[in-house]
């Protein structure tokens, strides 16, 4: 099999009304299989979010990212997602968050450094349109000179890679620290000492609304490699549902790594 | 105990584990880190198992890269980072 590009798919837009944690993490491996199967064309999802919510990557331990009674206090449900990759702390007008579901063929023969820099290829793009000078920052975040806008997760199942990446509008520094456990070891390597600082959220930088940045990257989507609206077919809905209920909202899969 | 190391250039690797009768038990590897498929963790944690606790870090790298079904891709992880958690949390345990 020999390497496909943007331009050879005809790229699906999903951007649905707010749904909760759960049924995110199930819509990315449904999304995911069909893409995998043939039955879609390669898509890219934008998430809008329900209630806040803590994800974790798949190979996280659960009591060591996650204050659970902190979780429980502030009303923030904790979920698995089905990548790796670290923690998010997620509220819903503070987080952008989106997916790409596309063939393997894309990143065919690329190594996983060289495939998170492709697929963040248009969302730089569409930073620097927005005026903020950013870059992919090895090995699976979006940086800017003033820190971690974003962070991306890749996983290839089957026929089909799926890229997902949380970029901060804004954070409640505070409340994050109250839920998640940062370790001293993972900050040993950043040289700062305030997790905080790590992250430079995007509302600070463009002066625009969250709606207004998703628009503006859509659109860089769009133009530079085509886009069609297109809504989860009532099937793809049907089962992701089913899934958040017997896989992504069960404690056997949360605390799968407990 | 309970062992952490940020591999350079890579991901936070963790391990929790007990020591019963100088051997590892109840080894847990977590982390922030990429690994395919998803099955390979169990692997990783049951090459662990029953090790004893006086390995070397070459020595449970080996373990654990002897164990890994082919074909299993890592990234922001290797053997060696694992070992060095694993080595970590033992040495933990035994200040503690």
């Amino acid at each position: 099999m020999s390497r496909s590009s943007w331009g050879e798919h005809d790229w699906q837009l999903i951007h649905h009304g707010p749904q909760p944690p759960a049924l995110h993490m199930a819509l990315d491996q449904v999304l995911t299989d069909e893409v995998a199967a043939g039955r879609r064309a390669p898509t890219l999802r934008v998430w809008e979010w329900a209630s806040p919510a803590v994800v974790i990557g798949r190979f996280q331990s659960l009591r060591n990212e996650v204050d659970a009674e902190a979780a429980h206090r502030h009303g923030i449900e904790v979920v698995r997602r089905i990548s790796g990759g670290g923690a998010m702390f997620i509220e819903p007008g503070n987080t952008i968050t989106y997916s790409i579901y596309a063939p393997l063929s894309l990143v065919e023969g690329l190594s996983f450094q060289e495939s998170y820099a492709l697929m963040d290829a248009w969302v730089i793009e569409a930073l620097g349109e927005l005026g903020i000078e950013a870059w992919y920052q090895p090995l699976n975040d979006i940086a800017s000179a003033a820190g971690k806008i974003a962070g991306a997760a890749q996983m290839r199942h089957a026929g089909a890679v799926l890229h997902h990446v949380t970029m901060a509008y804004d954070i409640d520094a505070a409340r994050m620290l109250q839920v998640l456990r940062i370790g001293r070891e993972k900050l040993s390597d950043k040289g700062t000492a305030s997790a905080a600082k790590r992250v430079d959220p995007l509302r600070s930088q463009t002066g625009l609304p969250r709606e207004a940045v998703i628009q503006r990257m859509i659109d860089t989507f769009r133009r530079q490699h085509g886009l069609r609206d297109d809504a989860l077919k009532p099937e793809e809905l049907a089962q992701a549902r089913e899934l958040a209920t017997n896989k992504f909202h069960k404690h056997e899969w949360t605390a799968e790594v407990p | 105990m309970h062992g952490e190391y940020k591999m350079p250039g890579g991901k936070l690797v963790v391990a929790d584990l007990e020591v019963h009768a100088g051997r590892l038990c109840r080894v847990q590897v977590s982390g922030d880190f990429f690994l395919e498929p998803d099955g390979a963790l169990r692997a990783i944690n049951a090459a662990l198992e029953g090790a004893s606790a006086s390995t070397d870090e070459a020595g449970l790298a080996f373990a654990i890269q002897s164990a890994l079904p082919a074909g299993v891709l890592m990234y922001g992880i290797s053997p060696e980072a694992i070992a060095v958690a694993v080595r970590r949390a033992l040495h933990e345990g035994m200040q503690a």
